[in-house]
């Protein structure tokens, strides 16, 4: 008796709850008092915040009320190149810059999930431009509002690669790409084409040695060889990616793929540089100079350095169809934050820290390319082989695809080209199926 | 006493006022407490009003609007204001049994206990309880709060494409689950993983506890000098970080470059094995690597045992011409696992979910053709590579509520079996 009546009552209780819940937020009347408490707070303090400057507005040309200070998450070790810069802003403007140091490639992105929405965030912050697509879905990033003109001084695929259904996502900051190292001990200059690496393969091989090694089973690296033969991720239309065409299994794909093999089957390529660690592998054969050329990224350099390779860089050669590998272009770029309040004014400070000759001292000071046009030219960047190896393979390059359905490629494309080093696939049918896993994924995850 | 039952109502009356907090005290005449309860409720709606009602709107429309809505903080909302309620569902049953139970005692005329009494008779009888009620708390905010998030974060449909704030992420039912045995490569790979996982851990855990057990005992023989140095060696493994160990392993392995293709097989004239390409020579080395990272452990664990067991039993033993295998086999073996089983099948869960050794070593890999996962990828990894690579947080959560549910039973089957849960004597 009584533990049915108490039920019962519990019933009756759990029902007034629910009747309650759907009450939901009264969003009429105090919109922000109850699920913005943070965002309330915020916007109090800006107003007492700006209410100082409110006359001075007009001067600048931007309507909107001037910040005391923004926050800028600039990528760890590398805002002393923007030190002075930030110095000439703060005088210009009357605006306080607050710099922290934060990784760029994930903690960014992390930190701001969390921090935006708690009114924590930065107004600035920078970013690999792979990332806007899916930060911009997220709502973590704004498109920005820049004229031609200011877009006009960078490469085009830079800024291809900050553009995201349309709208311009951020402003450049740097670029990099794979480019062919060699050391100059095996090597005296870099070769024409790769025919003459796979020559070259055929005699200097053996005894641990190595003419070229390269990591094809990583489509990062990958994709140069399968592009230059005539494949694509994603098919384009207007700036607008398709994700369900995909270009990965098509003639010109599968031959790249044939090509890839090559290396393997022959032996040219070790089986120890295929997986996991192969990178780390190849790197150490590398610094021990037992390789005469590599393709990789500006960031191998350092260690060659460290290692006391004399070493020598250029774009990469010719394919044996006459065509350039087209490696991927990665490029840093710096974003207003979705969650930021002075999007106008962190625009206008983006816009100034990546002008010209901001973009150049920066790359005096932390080496970084960036990717104005008329700064390759530059005797600062065309005396460096590096630098200018890597900014004239990136203008061959293509952008990654900024897309979020470049997530869903990555891994069905390593297995694909693992299985293709490793002899148990044809390169046909493991791309097929690699086409076949992409196209699932991304559409269960629609 | 029965007469008494009949005329009077009092515990009825006492639990139906009791629907208001306090209101039953005060008609068992109990006014100190039936303040208390009366504030007690008062307070709670007063205090938790906004969250309850957010947190319950949010948790089931999961937000309307978005950019404004955060989907899964207000899961998370939704999550607190259930555990709130649940908290406060128990004071308020307390304050109706309690209405109820002080009704009977005037119904059957007892006299009703004063405040300062019910206090001391708290103190003196209940004082574990009261100690324990504030960990209790704690305890459902940090493990029942995040073990109800991924259940209901398997019934949404979060993931990269589907991401707060700039989107709402909505209840899906059973979709995930579903998916992952309907859709060809979501089968292929969650089978194969599975089974993987399965056979990893019987295989690994089982080997690294016979080694650790065969060599415990093998040292522990009366016989055997520098029973130290053998020890501290046979330590070692266990002493070097096992990420250390691991990475180094992922060295030797190399299929051209390292140590065991190169010097161990070479110099007993064997072929090169291709260790981190081909998945069953990955899973070989990977269970024989398990086995060399975890024996120490049951070797030290089992030595320890072994100190203990009386000698007479072997004396004995020997006297009736036991032979050293019969020995074992029905002395040693049992005291052995008898003392040490709960500790046995933490392994077996442990290896279960063994993350480090698989994705350090070969990251799960090598690829195999026409599936999500690598081909030494476990659940645990194959989980890590959906949430932190792919972004698929709902499907993940899925996986995760399947690979809870099954250590979670293999755990209490096994409990259950182990003398050593049963709080008897052994002898």
């Amino acid at each position: 008796m009584l533990n049915k009546r108490m039920l019962l009552l519990l019933g009756i209780i759990m029902s007034m709850v629910l009747v309650l819940a759907a009450c939901g937020p009264d969003r009429e009347s105090s919109d922000d008092s109850e699920s913005n408490d943070t965002e309330d707070t915020e916007e109090s303090e800006n107003s007492e915040e700006t209410s100082d400057d409110s006359g001075e507005e007009s001067s600048d040309g931007i309507s909107a009320e001037k910040p005391e200070k923004l926050v800028v998450w600039a990528d760890e070790e590398k805002s002393v190149g923007i030190e002075d810069a930030i110095a000439a802003f703060e005088e210009e403007h009357g605006i306080e810059i607050e710099v922290s140091e934060l990784e760029m490639a994930t903690k960014q992105k992390e930190q701001l999930r969390l921090d935006g929405p708690a009114g924590t965030g930065p107004d600035v912050l920078t970013l690999p431009h792979d990332q806007i697509g899916q930060m911009a879905k997220e709502g973590l990033v704004d498109p920005i509002s820049v004229d031609d003109e200011t877009l006009g001084i960078y490469t085009d695929s830079s800024v291809q690669a900050v553009t995201f259904e349309g709208e311009t996502y951020g402003i450049p900051k740097a670029t990099e790409t794979p480019v062919l190292i060699y050391n100059k001990e095996h090597m005296e200059e870099a070769p024409e084409s790769m025919e003459e690496l796979y020559e070259m393969s055929q005699e200097f091989n053996g005894d641990g040695k190595y003419a070229f090694l390269a990591l094809f089973d990583n489509y990062y690296f990958a994709h140069s060889i399968l592009a230059g033969y005539g494949g694509y991720v994603f098919e384009e239309n207007d700036g607008t990616m398709d994700p369900m065409s995909l270009g990965l299994n098509t003639e010109g794909a599968i031959e790249g793929g044939e090509y890839i093999q090559k290396w393997y089957e022959e032996g040219l390529f070790p089986e120890g540089i295929i997986g996991e660690s192969g990178g780390s592998t190849k790197t150490g054969l590398m610094e021990d100079g037992q390789v005469a050329a590599t393709m990789d990224g500006p960031w191998a350099v350092q260690g060659l350095r460290d290692a006391g390779i004399d070493y020598g860089a250029a774009p990469m050669p010719k394919l044996p169809n006459g065509e350039y590998p087209q490696t991927f272009v990665g490029v840093k770029s710096w974003n207003v934050s979705g969650y930021s309040e002075n999007k106008e004014w962190a625009t206008e400070f983006i816009k100034f820290i990546a002008n010209k000759e901001n973009s150049k001292a920066r790359f005096e000071a932390v080496g970084e390319i960036p990717p104005v046009q008329s700064l390759i030219e530059d005797p600062v960047i065309a005396d460096d082989p590096v630098s200018k190896a890597v900014a004239i393979q990136s203008e061959r390059g293509v952008p990654m695809p900024n897309i979020p359905e470049m997530g869903h490629v990555w891994e069905p494309m390593a297995g694909a080209l693992q299985l293709i080093a490793t002899g148990e696939q044809t390169p046909e049918e493991a791309l097929n199926e690699a086409v076949d896993t992409i196209k699932t994924n991304i559409e269960t995850n629609q | 006493m029965e007469g008494n039952e009949v005329k009077t109502n009092h515990r009825k009356v006492a639990l139906y006022l009791s629907i208001f907090p306090g209101a039953g005290q005060f008609y068992n005449k109990q006014y100190i407490k039936g303040f208390f309860f009366l504030i007690l409720g008062a307070s709670f709606l007063a205090v938790f009003y906004d969250l309850l009602n957010i947190g319950y709107w949010g948790l089931i429309t999961l937000g309307t609007i978005p950019m404004e809505d955060h989907s899964i903080f207000l899961m998370v909302q939704g999550i607190i204001a259930l555990l709130v309620t649940v908290v406060g569902l128990g004071i308020y049953a307390l304050n109706l049994l309690d209405a109820y139970r002080n009704g009977k005692r005037r119904d059957e005329g007892t006299e009703i206990q004063s405040v300062s009494k019910q206090y001391h008779n708290l103190v003196d009888s209940g004082f574990p309880y009261l100690m324990i009620t504030p960990g209790f708390l704690l305890l459902i905010f940090v493990v029942i709060f995040p073990i109800l998030f991924v259940i209901l974060l398997s019934f949404t449909n979060y993931s990269a494409n589907n991401s707060p704030p700039a989107n709402l992420v909505d209840w899906v039912g059973f979709k995930n689950y579903i998916e992952l045995f309907q859709l060809d490569i979501w089968r292929n790979t969650f089978l194969n993983v599975f089974s993987w996982t399965i056979v990893w851990t019987f295989l690994a855990t089982t080997l690294q506890i016979a080694v650790g057990i065969f060599l415990a005992v093998l040292v522990n023989q009366k016989e055997l000098r520098f029973k130290k140095t053998i020890r501290t060696i046979f330590i070692l493994p266990w002493a070097v970080p096992a990420f250390v160990s691991i990475l180094v392993f992922a060295g030797m392995f190399n299929n051209t470059f390292g140590a065991i293709n190169t010097d161990i097989l070479a110099f007993l004239g064997m072929d090169p094995i291709p260790w981190l390409t081909d998945p069953f020579w990955t899973k070989f080395a990977l269970i024989m690597i398990q086995s060399w990272l975890g024996f120490p452990f049951i070797f030290v664990m089992v030595t320890g045992v072994l100190q203990s067991i009386p000698n007479d039993l072997f004396e004995a033993a020997t006297i009736d011409g036991a032979s050293m295998w019969q020995k074992f086999k029905q002395i040693t073996f049992p005291i052995v696992m008898y003392a040490t089983a709960p500790i046995m099948i933490t392994q077996y869960t442990f290896n279960f979910n063994n993350f480090n050794v698989i994705f350090l070593f070969n990251g799960g890999g090598p690829a195999v053709p026409g599936q999500n996962a690598g081909g030494t990828d476990i659940l645990i990894s194959w989980i890590y590579k959906l949430t932190l690579q792919q972004s698929q947080y709902g499907k993940a959560a899925a996986i995760t509520m399947i690979l809870s549910l099954i250590v979670i039973t293999v755990a209490i089957w096994q409990f259950r079996r182990t003398k050593a849960f049963q709080e008897e004597d052994m002898m």
